[in-house]
């Protein structure tokens, strides 16, 4: 699903050149639930960025379900991210002035799909992390759990190839946070493809195979046992 | 452009921020405001100048006789040019395609009596044609025709203030009125808003006072309309050959300006249509330099809200939105502001104008009002100024970098 080889980036901070990735090269099936760790500055972020087309990197090759990934234009880059990916982020980032069921429903908006097709998909996914009471509901009078329920329906919605997590917990209590890791294992359980990056030991031991990064490079990636949240929700 | 939920984000945003965008808003409608302003006054002044004029048709040109100022063809300076009824045919017959009307003008006095009422008046003695050289409006009875010219009949038009005068409360079509003792039948009353003095005067066929008064050929005055469908150019290029026709037949020097005075209205509308479209630039000058502060303020306040929505829109180009969808979202706010608040000024004075417009009625300011073509002109401005004032905004949220955008940090 995903492969990446011999990938580099580094960040001009004025006069000087900071590597953060140097040389990476990582593969990903499909249906698998990787963790990427590492401690902040290690680059886990940098490459989940690069991996979601957010950023470029400045050599390696990137592929993405059989497609090259380079030299995108803008708008080419808007298309396969909408079109492969879906996203989850640490805060949330929900548009608060939206409903739940209308952040649910943007990507479909931007696949161009029409108004009362994409409110109908849209609120089956709210249905399926559970919140489908709540789609009327501003994302500012839901918790934080609920908030990143709706961003996880909102990431599925679009029906990406790879679901991409940048610390999806990060703001969450332990049992929010296993709530959350549970819906995730779930979506998993479906064969969807999903990327979690996180400084967090028992939520990498979550997903069935830990990535760990270190200045840069890949210093260890294990398959795991994986831990069921449902016991601890 | 008709997707709804651009227009529910554009609406969320403005009514989130109702001080900010009646502040922007206010520069922009302020500016179409003075715009129209001026632009509805510029129109006042034109008809004001135009209503100076409208006693005549606008493409006529007046024949008048002067003393020769240079010596020529043998004769001397200092001669006293006559028209006669020779070149009142002369013009007719000669010019057939050019001429449109064309009347003599003979200028007489009169003592006029009716019953024991006296007056002294001016009359003109013309052709049927006058009337409508003149424009004059007759209100009772007719002016009088090609065969009244013929038969020399003794009839005559009257102006409004002699028949008030004469008449007092009687009818005077039909009756009969003395001038110097011979007894002339009342045909018609003319009137001429805006001018008393024009209804002091007595129209009368040329034939019957050339004959009466002065058994004489003479005439003082060719009045003439040239053909309607000639533009500026060939209405000149007639009139200048009229005149040089005209003075080689009375042995005028070509460059003797006292001799013969062919004046052609169309130089004088010429001028003034000419110092209209002056000020029409220079208001539309004014207007813009005004706009473009307005364009500046919402371009202003575009390049803000982008800022404050920046993570929104990382968000959005995450999920996909592409370049061209966000500068879509951003100039559509830009031009549903600009376009509303410019047409609240459009409409507003629009609404001043037909308050007052009609009530302004001076010589030199008449009636200020706004076109149809004025009022599609600055709509179609607005919006482009919409566009312009949301361009570098939109640019600038198009090219937010989501990872910048989205970096919790």
């Amino acid at each position: 699903m995903i492969e990446i080889k011999d990938l580099h980036k580094s960040y001009k901070m004025g006069s000087n050149s900071l590597h953060v990735l140097k040389g990476i090269n990582f593969k990903a099936e499909a249906g698998e639930l990787v963790a990427i760790m590492g401690s902040s500055g290690s680059g886990k972020s940098t490459l989940l960025n690069i991996l979601g087309m957010l950023d470029v990197a400045d050599s390696g090759a990137y592929t993405l379900d059989g497609v090259p990934i380079k030299d995108l234009s803008e708008t080419k880059a808007a298309q396969y991210r909408n079109k492969f990916l879906g996203f989850v982020f640490q805060s949330f980032n929900l548009i608060n002035y939206k409903s739940a069921l209308e952040n649910v429903a943007l990507p479909l908006y931007y696949q161009k799909v029409g108004r009362k097709e994409r409110q109908e998909k849209a609120l089956s996914y709210l249905d399926k992390v559970g919140l489908k009471e709540w789609a009327t509901h501003l994302p500012s009078e839901l918790s934080g759990g609920q908030k990143q329920r709706v961003a996880i329906a909102r990431a599925m919605a679009a029906e990406p190839k790879v679901l991409l997590a940048d610390e999806p917990t990060g703001a969450l209590d332990s049992t929010t946070s296993y709530e959350v890791m549970d819906l995730i294992q779930k979506i998993n359980d479906e064969g969807n493809t999903i990327l979690v990056v996180t400084h967090e030991e028992d939520i990498a031991h979550m997903c069935k195979r830990i990535v760990h990064l270190k200045d840069g490079v890949i210093v260890e990636d294990k398959k795991i046992e994986q831990v069921r949240a449902e016991q601890y929700v | 452009m008709f997707d709804r939920d651009i227009w529910q984000e554009i609406f969320h945003t403005l009514r989130n921020n109702k001080l900010r965008t009646f502040l922007t808003g206010f520069s922009v409608g302020w500016a179409i405001f003075i715009l129209v302003m001026l632009l509805a006054s510029v129109n006042g002044m034109q008809n004001g100048f135009t209503g100076q004029f409208n006693d005549d048709a606008t493409n006529s040109i007046f024949i008048r006789p002067g003393t020769t100022a240079k010596a020529y063809a043998g004769f001397e300076a200092g001669r006293r040019i006559q028209l006669k009824n020779d070149d009142f045919d002369y013009i007719k017959n000669s010019f057939p395609k050019d001429v449109e009307y064309i009347s003599a003008r003979y200028f007489s006095g009169t003592t006029a009596r009716y019953k024991s009422e006296t007056g002294s008046y001016s009359v003109q003695a013309v052709h049927p044609d006058h009337q409508i050289i003149e424009k004059t409006l007759i209100t009772e009875g007719r002016f009088f025709n090609t065969s009244d010219v013929i038969n020399k009949a003794k009839v005559a038009v009257l102006g409004r203030k002699v028949a008030e005068d004469l008449f007092k409360k009687e009818d005077p079509l039909g009756k009969f009125v003395e001038f110097n003792g011979l007894p002339f039948r009342v045909i018609g009353i003319f009137t001429d808003e805006g001018d008393d003095n024009a209804e002091r005067i007595i129209y009368a066929p040329i034939t019957t006072y050339q004959r009466i008064y002065g058994n004489t050929n003479d005439i003082n005055q060719v009045v003439l309309t040239y053909n309607p469908t000639y533009d500026l150019t060939k209405a000149l290029e007639f009139s200048g050959k009229l005149e040089d026709l005209m003075k080689r037949r009375h042995k005028i020097s070509p460059e003797d300006q006292a001799g013969l005075y062919v004046w052609n209205y169309a130089e004088a509308f010429d001028d003034i249509s000419k110092f209209s479209s002056v000020l029409n630039a220079i208001s539309i000058g004014v207007g813009f330099l005004i706009l473009i502060a307005g364009i500046v303020g919402i371009g202003n306040i575009m390049v803000f809200t982008i800022k404050e929505r920046t993570k929104e829109i990382g968000v959005r180009k995450a999920l996909g939105a592409q370049p061209k969808q966000i500068i879509n979202l951003v100039l559509l706010e830009s031009v549903f502001i600009t376009a509303l608040s410019g047409f609240i000024g459009l409409v507003f004075a629009w609404i001043i104008l037909s308050l007052i417009g009609p009530t302004i009625n001076t010589p030199a300011f008449t009636n200020p009002s706004v076109s149809l073509s004025t009022v599609v002109t600055a709509t179609i401005i607005l919006i482009v100024a919409g566009v312009l004032a949301g361009l570098i905004p939109a640019v600038k949220a198009a090219n937010v970098k989501p990872i910048v955008a989205l970096s919790d940090k």
